[in-house]
């Protein structure tokens, strides 16, 4: 699938930390108060120590993607690098810039035969809708009930003041996810290897940053140099 | 899982540049704290006890009590009332427990997914679906579960909604699928999958049948096939024979029966759109399209998902259930 000219442009030219400066630019008082506030609180909970870091074993999860067929992380993780993101929702810009910039790099992933896929808690027909709206070939997987994003240690659960904030603008949770609580990921991105194991891992509270796809990308070149390594020494 | 170490083949170990940085170190190789924290809590409010659930949980009364103290923390809130004689949930601890459930059951669902995979056990799965629901609806779900679960086993159960809640209650179905819901019964998880429009199935004989759609009128002066204890009865009494019954001459409790009656032209079938229909029989709207109703799915909160039940949920709510009126808009329906 191709993307736009526009959006191929964008990420083109501008890196996902232009583009962020670009939405911030963009903020209304509410959306700047709402979003120090969240970030401020996360950062006080301390909720990002909780996920994996370098060297803990990232559990295996098995995930429909945007058109109900199961993903499993295992057998992905089998083929070579794996990359998870997780992402907030198709409601966020920051992650709609996250995910058309990963798309532009697809075919480096492709080309280093890296599996990336991205993670949000959104159900029905929210990923498909997505993939559609933004142009996107990218394995969109649907972490229903949170489990996995529990089990990598990024969930929380929106506090009252950004629940108000969120909801006044339109977007009910509850309904995207499919369950009665609020509960969002910290937007995050890992790099397992073969074995499961985290090469790389960036969590990042302040919800307008993300990894930079060129920076995922050296990881999982390293990667893909020392498993090509392993190969070759062990056909000796 | 074999977890990497010094010993083993080389690895790359990297460090986050970013100022936000969280990875400060190599990990243990341990579970995150927050699955721990998780189970401690579930434990903690299945008991009501400290000491019960720490045994529970093999560890020690602290380290849970620690556990569920940094849970609070995260969620920003109390979760648990502790006080000398009593121990309960707070509102956000009532709150959060069936989310929290739902989410641990499933990242233990992929765990044991893997255990059964080895040890080839069977895994049974069995479906309550209402009368107005078909079987046709599951099948894709199932054979999409399956490439994962190999020692599937399912089992496809028809009963009124009442009785498919009471069902699952009793473990006896783990999950149903059904049309709307008057009450949302306690205890039982929910999901709404898509909503559908009922239609008319009628014989291509039938003087009704060359139209494009049938009229209301029409369908109040013709000859209704009635389904016994149908569940949507009084949806169409309200909205399509308000004033007078419909014309109901003979009736069955079995769709087929009803299918049959209708390809002999002894009336007209309002069905859900999903619904396969003999191939003598014709689908046509009806206009203005007055009856819809809403298919969901139940699963009893809190219960453990197996492998095989976790994999259903999940690929039912991301399903594109609209490819089922497919072969509807074939027959040239208006979408």
């Amino acid at each position: 699938m191709l993307m736009s000219v526009e959006l191929m442009s964008d990420h083109l030219t501008k890196t996902l930390n232009q583009v962020r400066n670009d939405l911030l630019a963009g903020f209304s008082d509410a959306d700047r108060e709402s979003y120090l506030y969240l970030v401020n609180w996360l950062r006080k909970s301390d909720i990002a120590s909780h996920a994996l870091q370098v060297g803990d074993t990232a559990p295996d999860f098995l995930l429909p993607d945007a058109h109900g067929r199961l993903v499993s992380s295992e057998h992905l993780r089998g083929e070579g690098p794996l990359v998870v993101s997780f992402y907030r929702g198709g409601w966020c810009p920051f992650c709609n810039a996250e995910l058309r910039a990963l798309q532009a790099a697809k075919f480096e992933f492709d080309r280093l035969k890296a599996n990336l896929v991205v993670l949000s808690p959104e159900t029905r027909d929210l990923p498909r809708q997505l993939k559609r709206q933004l142009n996107l070939d990218l394995t969109m997987l649907a972490d229903v009930d949170h489990g996995v994003a529990i089990s990598y240690g990024v969930l929380f659960r929106v506090p009252e003041e950004t629940k108000a904030h969120y909801a006044g603008q339109g977007y009910d949770f509850g309904h995207r996810h499919g369950s009665t609580e609020w509960m969002l990921p910290i937007p995050a991105t890992f790099v397992i290897d073969q074995d499961g194991v985290v090469r790389s891992s960036f969590v990042e509270p302040d919800f307008t940053i993300r990894q930079e796809p060129s920076d995922t990308l050296a990881t999982v070149r390293l990667l893909a140099g020392s498993q090509a390594g392993d190969v070759s020494a062990s056909d000796q | 899982m074999p977890i990497a170490n010094g010993a083993s083949a080389p690895r790359v170990m990297l460090h986050r540049k970013h100022a936000c940085s969280i990875v400060t170190g190599i990990g243990n190789g341990e579970h995150p704290m927050e699955l721990h924290q998780v189970r401690y809590f579930l434990a903690l409010a299945n008991t009501l006890n400290f000491t019960r659930a720490a045994e529970m949980c093999n560890v020690t009364q602290p380290a849970l009590t620690k556990g569920v103290q940094k849970l609070e923390q995260e969620l920003g809130g109390q979760l648990i009332y502790r006080e000398r004689q009593l121990t309960h949930l707070t509102d956000l601890g009532k709150a959060v427990l069936p989310m929290l459930e739902r989410a641990l059951a499933s990242t233990e669902a992929v765990r044991r997914r893997a255990r059964e995979f080895q040890q080839k056990d069977v895994a049974p799965l069995a479906i309550g679906l209402a009368p107005s629901i078909s079987a046709s609806l599951v099948l894709e779900p199932i054979a999409e579960i399956r490439k994962f679960v190999p020692g599937l086993h399912v089992e496809l159960r028809e009963e009124p909604t009442s009785r498919l809640v009471e069902l699952l209650l009793e473990g006896e179905v783990n999950v149903a699928l059904v049309g709307d819901l008057d009450d949302t019964p306690e205890r039982i998880d929910h999901w709404a999958l898509f909503e559908e429009r009922y239609v008319a199935f009628l014989a291509p004989s039938h003087e009704l049948a060359d139209l494009p759609a049938i009229g209301i009128e029409a369908l109040r002066e013709a000859i209704i096939l009635d389904r016994s204890n149908c569940d949507v009865a009084p949806k169409f009494h309200r909205l399509l024979f308000p004033d007078a019954p419909p014309h109901h001459n003979h009736r069955s409790c079995r769709d087929l029966h009803l299918q049959h009656l209708a390809a002999a032209g002894f009336g007209i079938v309002l069905a859900p759109e999903h619904m396969p229909r003999l191939p003598s029989l014709k689908a046509l709207p009806i206009e203005g399209d007055p009856v819809w109703r809403e298919v969901r799915l139940l699963a009893v909160q809190g219960r453990r998902y197996s492998p095989a039940l976790d994999a259903f949920v999940k690929v039912a709510r991301l399903r594109d259930w609209s490819l089922h009126q497919s072969h509807i808009e074939a027959t040239g329906m208006s979408a």
